[in-house]
């Protein structure tokens, strides 16, 4: 029999569905840091992110019946994180400041000087500017290391309509970082 | 094309599409450029140990927030029987059932201290649920204020994440559940 801890997604859903609440927690433990960068990058500090996934787990868990295929629970629990980052994104949209963008740029790697340094900033910045659907395909794309089909399936979308919102993001990233390049 | 446009096949060399090779000599510059911005994107690992125990904590709060009012009725027909039964028996003070979680995934042992068993340690450990790392106890309380902590491997006492804490005058917090 197969430990709990390596139990399938399908198995722990079907059981906190049938009473066994503490067994969610397995299923945030094991996703909660998968999408902890995707949620940084598209809010722009790590601390709204953390609450994000935080509410996007307690979100899921309420509407756990509705998981229509326990086995896929990580790509349902994605959309549900998505959506509330993308709710997010309105309530604040003003708000995108350059603390948040040095928030997410603060770890700076040791291989380049200040130079470098500050043109990550400028990136992190300019990231920030760009629409949410646009910055979702880059941060999936450029950050998370996803092919187009693999975030076209992800997203429920087509590869042309990603490709499309990927390239204005270059141009739009172009424009604001043209004394960066 | 405008000037705030990227060439076409740059486009194509960030998608992955071609390689700088691929592009005719008057744009490579522009390209090597463009990738070398793209290396600056920021893909640290983000982690967030603290989300387990938060949200397995909101959970439970707001269970325990529900669990009195769905108690109160039984609680009512219980003390109403006795009352009818035994009319010269003073009648109990309510009793409210209440599980006790807390998310410990390197715990040896996990056990609650607090004014309900004098804080003893030993007097009420939790139960590992399986290999998940969620220590639970449930007790019946009577209705009141009760203080009290966790005490994880029988050294480290530790507030409940899920629950309001007061100082306890000695340097630690305890943390307080109201019945």
């Amino acid at each position: 029999m197969r430990p709990e801890s390596q139990a399938a997604d399908g198995e722990i859903v079907r059981a906190v569905l049938a009473g066994d609440r503490e067994r969610y927690a397995q299923l945030v433990e094991r996703y909660r840091d998968r999408y902890a960068r995707y949620a940084t990058r598209m809010l722009g500090s790590v601390d709204a992110a953390e609450d994000a996934v935080q509410d996007a787990f307690v979100r899921a868990y309420d509407q756990l019946a509705q998981c229509k295929e326990p086995e896929k629970f990580v790509g349902w629990f994605f959309l549900i994180l998505r959506n509330r980052c993308f709710a997010e994104r309105r309530r604040n949209r003003s708000s995108a400041s350059l603390e948040m963008a040095n928030d997410v740029a603060a770890v700076d790697r040791a291989d380049g000087g200040a130079e470098t340094a500050e043109q990550r900033r400028a990136l992190q910045r300019a990231l920030l500017e760009l629409t949410a659907d646009q910055r979702e395909v880059f941060v999936l794309k450029h950050v998370e290391g996803l092919s187009y089909g693999e975030i076209a399936e992800r997203l429920s979308t087509s590869i042309p309509s990603l490709k499309m919102r990927m390239h204005r993001a270059y141009d739009k990233l172009r424009e604001q970082l043209r004394d960066h390049t | 094309m405008s000037g705030h446009e990227l060439h076409p096949l740059i486009k194509q060399l960030l998608d992955g599409d071609i390689t700088l090779a691929d592009l005719p000599a008057e744009l490579r510059a522009e390209g090597e450029a463009a990738l070398r911005l793209l290396a600056g994107v920021d893909r640290t690992d983000v982690s967030m140990p603290a989300v387990t125990w938060r949200v397995m904590a909101q959970l439970e709060r707001r269970r325990r927030r529900f669990l009195p009012w769905l108690l109160a009725p039984a609680l009512a027909i219980a003390a109403a029987l006795v009352v009818w039964l035994v009319p010269r028996t003073p009648a109990p003070a309510s009793l409210v059932t209440v599980r006790f979680v807390l998310v410990a995934p390197d715990a040896k042992q996990v056990s609650l201290a607090g004014t309900f068993n004098q804080w003893d340690p030993q007097a009420t450990p939790l139960v590992r649920a399986g290999a998940t790392g969620v220590w639970t106890a449930t007790l019946t309380l009577p209705a009141g204020q009760h203080q009290y902590a966790f005490v994880v491997d029988g050294a480290r006492w530790v507030p409940d994440p899920g629950a309001p804490a007061i100082d306890d005058g000695f340097g630690r917090r305890n943390s307080v559940l109201t019945l």
